[in-house]
C-alpha cells in the first residue's frame, strides 16, 4: 500500500502502546471502579464499576482532555474546589512516576462523592505510557 | 523482499514423518531486500540450515528477534555466519528491564548449556535493543513494536517499495479483548500489521484447543482470521503452528481458515498455512 495511506490508517486509528492496552483489558474485567490516563494526562478509558458512580458509561463520554476531566469530573475538595495538583494521585504517578494515594471529591452521579484512589504508573521498556487509577467509596 | 521459510514451528521442533509437508524447524524467516540486505526474523532451529547458504556470501546480517523463548533462539549456537571472523551480525531483540540483551542471551549462550560462550563467537557480533521509532536498515524500514505475548515480545513491520511485511509469530491479541467490535487503537498488534502486504501470524491453536490454552501468549484460528481481518492484511501466512498438529490437521486448519477468511471478505486463495521451504515475494498474490 502507499505509504501516506498506511500513515492515515495509523493514525487515525492513533493506536496506543502495548501497556495502555493491556491495562485496558485488565480493567474491563475486574470489578473495582478504574480510569486510564494516558502519558499526556488525558482520560483515554473507564471501566463499568467506574460509569456506575459517574453515571455515564465511557463510550458516550469519550476521551477526555486533562482539562475536561478536570471540569467534569475533578477531583475536588470538600467545598468542590479543585484539588492541588500535588494532592492527585494521576498526576503524581505521571509526573513523579509513582504510585499515588488520595482522598478527595469527584461529581458523581448522585452529585459530589468522596473516594479514595490509587494511581500507579504504566512505564514499560520504552518509558512512561500513562497511569491506572483504581478507585472506590471509603468506607463511612 | 523475497521471503525464505526455514522454520514455521512454534514451542518445540518436531522432525518426523508426520510433520513432512510442513515442517518442523521452529521458527525462521529469511528476507532478502531489492537492494540485496539480509534479515532474519527470529532464530528458531530452521537458521541452522539458512547458516551454510550465507556463510561465504554475506558479511553483514542482521537477526531481529521477536522474544528470547527457546523456539526463537535456539538455532543461534548452531549458525554458521558466528564462526567466520570475517562476518558482521547485529542482533536486534526486544527491550527489558533489567538485564540487556545481550546478557539475556547469554544464559543460553553459556555453561551448562552451551559449550561455548557468547564473548567466543568468532564473528563480529552486536546487540542492540530494537529502539521505539522506527529505523533503516540497508533499503528496508523496520518498525517493532511490544505486542501481547508472555514477557517483552516484538512484532516487526519491514517496508520496502511500499510493500508491507508484518511478522507476529507469537501473539495473543484475543486476550480479554473483542477484536471484533474493540476499536482498531485498542487492539495490540494493529499499528504493525495494518493495511500489510502480508501478515504471517501466530495461529497455534484449533478452536477447540484454546480453552486449554488460555493466556499461554498464542493464538487460535477465529482470534488470528479477525485480528487480519481488522488489520485488512492483503494475504495471509498461518505460523507457529502446535507441535502437536501434524500435516492432516494443518490441512484440515488451512481448509478451515480459508473458507473462513473468504465469508470475511478475504480474497480467495489468500490465507495458508506456512509451509518450511517455501519461498514468496512480499506483494506477489498466493498461489
Amino acid at each position: 500500500m502507499a505509504e501516506s495511506r498506511r500513515e492515515a490508517v495509523a493514525a487515525a486509528a492513533g493506536d496506543q502502546p502495548l501497556e495502555l492496552i493491556l491495562a485496558r483489558n485488565l480493567v474491563t474485567i475486574i470489578s473495582l471502579a478504574a480510569f486510564l490516563f494516558d502519558a499526556e494526562g488525558r482520560l483515554v478509558f473507564y471501566n463499568d464499576a467506574a460509569a456506575e458512580f459517574i453515571g455515564r458509561q465511557f463510550e458516550e463520554v469519550g476521551v477526555l482532555t486533562r482539562e475536561q476531566v478536570q471540569a467534569e469530573l475533578g477531583p475536588l475538595d470538600r467545598r468542590g474546589r479543585d484539588l492541588p495538583a500535588d494532592q492527585v494521585p494521576s498526576t503524581i504517578a505521571l509526573e513523579e512516576r509513582r504510585p499515588a494515594y488520595s482522598r478527595f471529591y469527584i461529581h458523581a452521579d448522585r452529585g459530589l462523592m468522596q473516594i479514595e484512589a490509587g494511581a500507579l504508573p504504566l512505564i514499560g521498556p520504552s518509558g512512561l505510557h500513562g497511569a491506572m487509577v483504581v478507585f472506590w467509596a471509603p468506607e463511612e | 523482499m523475497r521471503l525464505k521459510l526455514w522454520g514455521v514451528r512454534g514451542s518445540i521442533p518436531v522432525p518426523g514423518p508426520g510433520c513432512d509437508a510442513y515442517g518442523g524447524n521452529t521458527s525462521c524467516v529469511q528476507v532478502t531486500a531489492g537492494d540485496g540486505t539480509e534479515l532474519i526474523l527470529d532464530a528458531g532451529t530452521g537458521i541452522r540450515q539458512l547458516g551454510p547458504e550465507l556463510v561465504s556470501r554475506c558479511a553483514n546480517l542482521h537477526i531481529l528477534l521477536t522474544h528470547l523463548h527457546l523456539d526463537h533462539i535456539q538455532g543461534l549456537m548452531f549458525f554458521a555466519p558466528f564462526f567466520n571472523p570475517a562476518t558482521e551480525i547485529t542482533v536486534w531483540g526486544p527491550p527489558a528491564a533489567g538485564q540487556k540483551l545481550r546478557s539475556r542471551l547469554a544464559r543460553y549462550i553459556s555453561t551448562p548449556l552451551s559449550p561455548i560462550e557468547i564473548r567466543e563467537l568468532p564473528a563480529k557480533v552486536t546487540f542492540r535493543d530494537a529502539p521505539a521509532e522506527p529505523w533503516r536498515i540497508g533499503g528496508v524500514e523496520v518498525r517493532a513494536g511490544l505486542v501481547a505475548h508472555r514477557g517483552p515480545t516484538l512484532g516487526y513491520c519491514l517496508t520496502e517499495d511500499g510493500q508491507n511485511l508484518c511478522y507476529l509469530p507469537d501473539h495473543e491479541p484475543g486476550l480479554g479483548q473483542d477484536l471484533g467490535r474493540d476499536p482498531a487503537a485498542w487492539i495490540s498488534g494493529h499499528a504493525l500489521a495494518c493495511d500489510s502486504s502480508l501478515l504471517i501470524h501466530d495461529f497455534q491453536y484449533g478452536d477447540e484447543d484454546y480453552p486449554g490454552h488460555l493466556g499461554w501468549g498464542h493464538s487460535c484460528l477465529s482470534d488470528a482470521l479477525a485480528f487480519a481481518h481488522r488489520s485488512e492484511a492483503q494475504r495471509v501466512l498461518m505460523f507457529h503452528h502446535d507441535p502437536t498438529h501434524e500435516d492432516g490437521r494443518l490441512d484440515e486448519l488451512g481448509r478451515e481458515a480459508s473458507a473462513r477468511w473468504t465469508d470475511l471478505g478475504g480474497e480467495p486463495g489468500s490465507i495458508e498455512p506456512a509451509r518450511e521451504g517455501d519461498e514468496i515475494e512480499v506483494g506477489e498474490s498466493a498461489r
